[in-house]
């Protein structure tokens, strides 16, 4: 579960405002929004990257506003990627895996064999999406966030992939909040959906 | 490059070939040396241990004071050396604070390695921070937050991810300060002239016989530091390789 309580997030020249919802544990919520809403902003702070002014972040009914980012058990995957770039797409991946059998089925789920060896510097956009997705669930999170993971991939495989990762995230009991400027992406069937516009929520459904 | 490059040319083909020979066959200039790359290499080493969490805290955490924290680090650069000599003297002197401090255990700042150690370490370790600040800051920060994400504390992250991609800044930063170390002469020779690093040995002979007795000396410094440079970048050039 993510339960958002008050949130207030100031950064230069922006202010996210007394933000509030909660997405069910399992169940997906997709945040839409112009660019400059506050998405990424909101995403960060849940993870803990960034430090909220006020408010409150809810994990699985845990507090986690005080605690620092590897203490929250959250994937985060930037719509960059931002891949290791000193490190392998295999050491990527594997990079907080607890298990080297959940790395192989991530790779045999999103089809990532041959770029294994490969430096990561030589990916395109959508691989490097691919191993930054791969990578976020290896750990097992139990709150998977989505800054525009798929925007990279071209429109057939973009599909494909989005649905595998929320099937793989569903399966494990994974609580997922998406950021998409794509509209298939905001429609998806049983997700919440949230719209924020210059810093405020506009629309808890 | 001409401007770098003829002055130290010259002065190593002038004292020539004979000339250098015997100067590494001097044992001043043996102990010299020796005494050089030791204290050099001591005041990198610490510059490491103590600058690099000072670069690191610079470059990514945001505090109060940072701007005069910046002017204090670079005062070394702009300020001439034998004034840096002097305040260590009053400083660190043996009639100072610092100075009775050391003495029961036997230390001293004055005519000692510890001193010249202490004054290379005043003039070059700014040199090591700021560069080694600038290597980190180009590392984004967002690396390292996704690290977190990944279950990493902050050391671990940095550890993990921050100083390997920072590496060949670091080292660059680490030779210069190295390089400026080696060839202070200002500030040590207020502080320390006995035992004599080969800057302050270099100028003791031209001082006291002239310049043709100093050209030797201090052409067998050019090639020895020009050698330990030539070695570290060739190591950084075959890691790259």
């Amino acid at each position: 579960m993510i339960r958002v309580d008050g949130l207030t997030v100031r950064v230069p020249g922006f202010v996210l405002d007394h933000i509030s919802f909660t997405i069910p544990a399992g169940r997906v919520g997709v945040v839409t929004g112009p660019t400059g809403a506050g998405k990424s902003t909101l995403l960060e702070t849940i993870a803990g990257v960034r430090n909220a002014s006020s408010g409150r972040v809810m994990l699985d009914d845990n507090d986690v506003s005080r605690l620092p980012p590897e203490s929250r058990t959250v994937g985060l995957v930037y719509q960059q990627a931002w891949l290791f770039p000193h490190l392998s797409a295999t050491r990527n991946i594997a990079y907080s895996a607890r298990e080297q059998r959940v790395v192989d089925n991530l790779i045999e789920l999103l089809q990532l064999q041959a770029l294994l060896e490969k430096p990561v510097t030589t990916l395109s956009g959508g691989e490097r999406q691919l191993i930054a997705l791969a990578r976020a669930l290896a750990r097992a999170p139990r709150t998977l966030l989505l800054d525009e993971p798929f925007a990279a991939m071209d429109s057939s495989l973009r599909a494909a992939v989005r649905r595998a990762v929320l099937d793989w995230a569903s399966a494990r009991g994974m609580t997922t909040l998406l950021v998409t400027h794509d509209a298939s992406e905001a429609a998806l069937d049983g997700s919440i959906q949230l719209r924020l516009d210059r810093g405020s929520l506009l629309a808890p459904t | 490059m001409i401007a770098l490059v003829l002055p130290v040319g010259t002065l190593v083909t002038t004292a020539g070939a004979s000339g250098i020979l015997a100067a590494f066959a001097d044992p001043d200039v043996q102990r010299a040396i020796l005494l050089t790359v030791a204290c050099a290499s001591s005041a990198t080493l610490l510059a490491v241990a103590g600058g690099l969490p000072l670069a690191y805290l610079m470059a990514r955490i945001p505090f109060r004071g940072r701007a005069i924290a910046e002017a204090l680090l670079e005062l070394p650069l702009v300020i001439p050396h034998p004034v840096i000599g002097m305040a260590l003297l009053i400083s660190m002197g043996r009639e100072s604070v610092v100075g009775h401090t050391l003495a029961p255990i036997g230390l001293a700042i004055v005519n000692s390695p510890l001193g010249i150690v202490v004054a290379m370490l005043v003039v070059s370790a700014p040199l090591f921070v700021l560069g080694a600040r600038e290597s980190i800051a180009r590392v984004d920060a967002r690396l390292e937050a996704v690290a977190r994400t990944l279950g990493d504390d902050r050391w671990r992250a940095v550890r993990r991810i921050t100083l390997p991609l920072a590496r060949n800044g670091i080292v660059n930063a680490g030779t210069a300060m190295w390089a400026r170390a080696t060839s202070e002469f200002g500030a040590i020779v207020l502080i320390t002239y006995h035992p004599r690093v080969a800057s302050v040995l270099a100028y003791d002979r031209y001082v006291t016989y002239g310049l043709p007795t100093a050209l030797p000396v201090a052409a067998s410094l050019v090639i020895v530091a020009l050698l330990i440079l030539l070695a570290i970048r060739s190591t950084r050039y075959a890691d790259r390789a």
